[in-house]
């Protein structure tokens, strides 16, 4: 799958113009802490987050993961954005909780 | 291959820019055909320790160096030291400020995932400053196919 096709649900919305929504996504990480998602999560993971913060940003790029989600409707800050588009990552919101967005995601087979 | 070798200085808080290092390497590390999972490793590497240096040191250096058999890395600070090493590498054990932790930082992850990640890691420590070094083994199974 790839970023394009998970962006058909009704719950997530893209953030950022620059993304490059053919990253394929597979798996999901869910967490807040940067070092457990830099030793645990695999390339091509969606990073499903509510750290509100630009290295989260550095994280997702190092290892290559597929796309960064930030949930439970969090506002996110145009430093975030800017940073996004120049590393071509794609960014998602959701309204939904971390637990219910990724049964969704699960749900549509990723 | 040509040996490379930098050197860069990292500034005390500069969060925004800690991670330049780590991508500065990964690409280094891609041009000279390594494997998505070498590289990986050797990011998380420095990441983990470039990360450490802003948010628990008064700033310092690292120096990358690649050659056909290996990376070796080594960052010094200058101060203020890990009292007890034996604590610092143990998984959890954290003396992050609340900036780090706001940031996302202070899982107490960093010290282990870099040893685990590393093929040989030497930690010394003293008021004067830290010097972490890791080294990652260049084989052939480490080039992407
Ligand atoms: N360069 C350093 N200078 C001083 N203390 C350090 C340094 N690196 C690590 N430490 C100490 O070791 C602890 C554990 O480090 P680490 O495993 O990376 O976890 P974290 O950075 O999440 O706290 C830190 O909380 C800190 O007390
Ligand atoms: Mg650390």
């Amino acid at each position: 799958m790839q970023v394009k096709d998970i962006l058909q649900s009704k719950h997530l919305t893209l953030l950022n113009q620059q993304g490059n929504l053919n990253n394929t996504v597979k798996g999901i990480f869910a967490c807040d802490l940067l070092s457990h998602v830099m030793g645990f999560a695999y390339e091509d993971n969606i990073f499903i987050t509510v750290l509100n913060n630009i290295n989260v940003l550095g994280v997702a790029s190092l290892i290559d993961l597929g796309c960064v989600v930030f949930s439970h409707n969090i506002e996110v800050n145009k430093e975030i954005i800017t940073k996004a588009n120049e590393l071509k990552m794609p960014l998602l919101s959701t309204k939904l909780t971390t637990a219910e967005i990724t049964i969704e995601l699960s749900k549509m087979g990723v | 291959m040509d040996t490379y070798s930098k050197k860069y200085n990292i500034e005390r808080n500069d969060i925004n820019n800690a991670g330049t290092v780590a991508s500065l390497t990964k690409r280094a590390l891609k041009k000279r055909g390594l494997s998505r999972e070498f590289v990986k490793q050797v990011t998380i590497g420095v990441y983990e320790a470039e990360i450490n240096v802003v948010i628990h040191s008064y700033g310092g250096t690292v120096i990358v160096n690649i050659s056909d058999d290996q990376v070796d890395i080594t960052f010094t600070d200058v101060g203020p030291g890990i009292p007890c090493i034996e604590k610092a590498l143990t998984k959890g054990y954290s003396t992050a400020s609340s900036y780090a932790i706001e940031n996302g930082f202070g899982a107490g992850m960093g010290l282990p995932n870099i040893k685990a990640v590393s093929d040989e890691m030497n930690l010394e420590s003293s008021e004067k400053g830290t010097i972490l070094y890791m080294k990652f083994d260049i084989t052939e199974k480490c080039y992407a196919s």
